[in-house]
């Protein structure tokens, strides 16, 4: 029961971290129809920003903000700057995920030419640390996990209740319908770059003082682990990421306990390819009709 | 007669859309593979008759310069500068400078080989190759020896003991002696439970097996061995484990981010308290102890920290002379990181400064720039000769050779004892770190100890 409460609390600060990433990822995903592989690399980018302000003084969360912002505005310029005119030309989608997969080496290479190869942490606080039989979190960790909560209700609220959530739930169902119906598709997906770079800023920040110490290439296995989250749940799924990521989340760390760290990847990626034998449009997903 | 029509405007755009991160990505590619750094330079060409009097010669620094190993690569950069700077300030070889070029082999094999194949097409002035660490080295070697080119290798790989390749050189011990030498500094501590936790590199694996067959002589109880993948993020279980196995220290090397991260968890599952750590040499670096420290604090990290490292001089005339040349790189050296006078400690700093002294040293009695002819004067330099002359720093052996007197080359890294296969092992010490970053030696360890432990 420790073991079992013990995996619990840390697959929740990782699906906690998982969450934020994900879900701006496949909401990204959805709208624009860009399978960004390059948010993992803007994630570790924010990540160095979010250092380099701490570094000289800056609390950790106000550099979060900061961070968010930056990369809301680096996600906006990035889609302009390369997806958008691919995109206006009609280029095919797995050759928008090749551009991508090369927009992921010039950010990484260009974090680790400017940043070094060293690892590096935050000074932060870890604060007091809660133990419940076998159930250890700090106080960092638990600030990890409300965030996730507060964004994922924050999400909610956006795409339910907003007139910007509704008409991104609408472009992303059928862009030339929602044009059709007076939607400017175009302000949409501007405004979810801006949003999704915001929460992928954001989860690196998270991402920075979940691992402790971290480098220009921390994310690389992390990225596989979006990409499982979000497709457990359903591509372009909100709900979907936010469920995947908790399941991706428990399952590596209650595995890990269970048989062996060496495989709790294996198992994540088990589960989800038997979730996807069973329902191939992922747990939340919908068929194409 | 045309058999194709003109690019329409369209494609012309797409084309040179295209290639805008085509060419980026090349570009990267050219860079992370390989870059010339200038120390002042010299070399000699692969084939052919060498390179024209006065023309620069290359060492290529073969090592990962990003990825989890990323460390590396500069640290040996930081001896190749020392080194050939004090090279150049005293003549050079043969009538040529000595330069340093960086060869990024991103710690992996896949990445390696192209890297070196790249280095091989598009460096005529190429006269030495130093790096080529575990995560590279099984891959490397055959290509650089294919090329008749020398190298002094990083590696601690077993299988380099007894394959004979004519152009391989290491001054640095096989991974199965460092093992015994981590478990012989457990004894000394008193430790009784050890916890193994290294990466899952090729170079961190060879560890564990001679380490558990010497932790069993040694008596000392294996608490739990834990792999960590150096491409994950966290390491709660695997720290988990390990407190839940409750070892005196853990025995490790996983570089990177790996071994910070894997502290940290540890210490917060601890109790806030850091378990003692065994690091092997690899954990002598600025960049590790940076990284190390800001994990769980500087102070929690020294009072709990020891590693094995080669004996290498701290003081005496050889000392002086690597110190000198070493410190005056300060702030020149691309990708050095933290307090530098680590590297007067660290082992591939030690090691290959002296491997590209003796390589320069050997041209120089050989009065050839060729690897195919200067190589044996390698092993006479290193090894001496009866009635030889012992100097200690380039420039006075340099002098003694050029007054025809016969030489034998003691660096910084101590005397030189090449064997059949040319590798020259020594023996080790213990280190540990200052709070701020600075190697203090607090003990060593005889061979007859090591003896003891081997199988």
């Amino acid at each position: 029961m420790t073991i079992f409460l013990s995996s619990v609390g840390f697959g929740l600060v990782t699906a906690s971290v998982l969450a934020i990433a994900s879900v701006g990822f496949t909401l990204q995903f959805a709208v624009t129809d860009v399978l960004n592989l390059a948010y993992g690399a803007v994630m570790i980018a924010g990540a160095f920003l979010a250092y380099l302000l701490n570094s000289h003084g800056v609390n950790i969360w106000v550099a979060a903000v900061v961070t968010a912002a930056a990369c809301a505005a680096g996600s906006v310029l990035l889609n302009a700057g390369v997806y958008a005119p691919f995109q206006r030309r009609g280029t095919a989608p797995i050759t928008m995920v090749i551009v991508s997969l090369g927009m992921t080496l010039i950010i990484e290479f260009g974090v680790q030419a400017i940043a070094g190869g060293t690892s590096v942490s935050y000074k932060v606080s870890e604060g007091p640390s809660v133990r419940a039989d076998g159930f250890t979190l700090t106080a960092v960790q638990f600030a990890v996990i409300g965030l996730a909560v507060l964004t994922m209700a924050g999400t909610h609220v956006l795409l339910r209740y907003t007139r910007l959530g509704k008409a991104m739930r609408a472009t992303a169902a059928n862009r030339t319908l929602a044009r059709n119906c007076g939607i400017r598709a175009g302000r949409v997906i501007t405004a979810t770059w801006a949003i999704t770079g915001a929460l992928c800023g954001l989860a690196g920040v998270v991402f920075g003082m979940d691992a402790g110490s971290f480098d220009a290439t921390s994310t690389d296995l992390f990225l596989i682990m979006i990409l499982a989250a979000t497709f457990l749940g359903g591509p372009g799924q909100a709900y979907g990421a936010m469920l995947g990521a908790v399941v991706i989340g428990l399952a590596t760390e209650i595995s890990a306990a269970y048989i062996t760290a060496d495989y709790k990847y294996v198992v994540a990626f088990v589960a989800l390819l038997v979730v996807l034998g069973v329902r191939p449009t992922g747990l939340l997903g919908k068929a194409a009709t | 007669m045309k058999f194709t029509r003109p690019a329409s405007r369209r494609t012309r755009r797409v084309l040179a859309l295209a290639a805008i991160p085509a060419a980026a990505l090349a570009a990267l590619t050219a860079c992370s593979s390989g870059s010339t750094s200038s120390a002042p330079a010299g070399g000699a060409s692969v084939t052919g008759t060498g390179p024209a009097t006065g023309s620069p010669l290359t060492v290529a620094d073969v090592a990962p310069f990003s990825g989890a190993d990323a460390s590396l690569g500069p640290t040996y950069l930081a001896s190749c500068y020392a080194a050939t700077a004090a090279i150049n300030a005293n003549g050079g070889v043969q009538g040529h400078t000595l330069t340093c070029k960086s060869v990024d082999t991103r710690g992996d094999p896949a990445d390696a080989v192209p890297a070196v194949n790249q280095m091989f097409a598009s460096t005529s002035s190429l006269a030495l190759v130093i790096g080529c660490t575990s995560d590279e080295a099984a891959s490397v070697a055959p290509i650089i020896n294919a090329h008749k080119m020398a190298m002094f290798c990083m590696t601690g790989q077993s299988e380099f003991d007894s394959v004979h390749f004519p152009y391989f050189y290491r001054l640095v011990p096989p991974d199965l002696e460092e093992s015994y030498a981590d478990v012989a500094i457990a004894q000394q501590l008193g430790y009784k439970r050890i916890a193994l936790a290294f990466g899952n590199d090729i170079g961190s694996q060879t560890f564990i097996q001679p380490a558990i067959a010497a932790l069993k002589k040694a008596g000392i109880t294996l608490a739990t061995n834990q792999a960590l993948d150096l491409t994950a993020t966290t390491f709660r279980s695997e720290a988990e484990a390990i407190v839940a196995s409750h070892p005196d220290a853990i025995m490790t090397e996983a570089l990177g981010s790996a071994d910070p991260t894997l502290f940290q968890e540890i210490q917060q599952l601890n109790g806030g308290k850091v378990i003692p750590i065994i690091g092997t040499s690899a954990a002598i670096s600025p960049a590790f102890f940076k990284a190390a420290a800001a994990a769980v604090g500087a102070s929690a990290f020294v009072s709990n920290f020891h590693a094995d490292n080669l004996v290498t001089e701290t003081s005496g005339p050889a000392y002086q002379a690597f110190s000198a040349a070493l410190l005056a790189q300060q702030g020149k050296v691309p990708g050095a990181t933290g307090n530098f006078s680590t590297y007067l400690s660290a082992p591939g700093g030690v090691h290959l400064y002296d491997g590209i002294n003796l390589a320069a040293l050997a041209m120089i009695m050989s009065k050839s720039t060729q690897p195919s002819v200067y190589g044996a004067d390698i092993i006479a330099i290193g090894n001496g000769r009866p009635g030889a002359t012992v100097c200690y720093s380039f420039a006075t052996c340099a002098a003694l050779l050029k007054s025809g007197k016969a030489i034998r080359y003691e660096g910084p890294g101590g005397p030189t004892n090449f064997d059949s296969f040319h590798d020259s092992t020594g023996i080790f010490q213990v280190d540990t770190y200052s709070a701020s970053g600075a190697v203090n030696v607090t003990g060593n360890l005889s061979a007859a100890q090591l003896r003891a432990l081997s199988s």
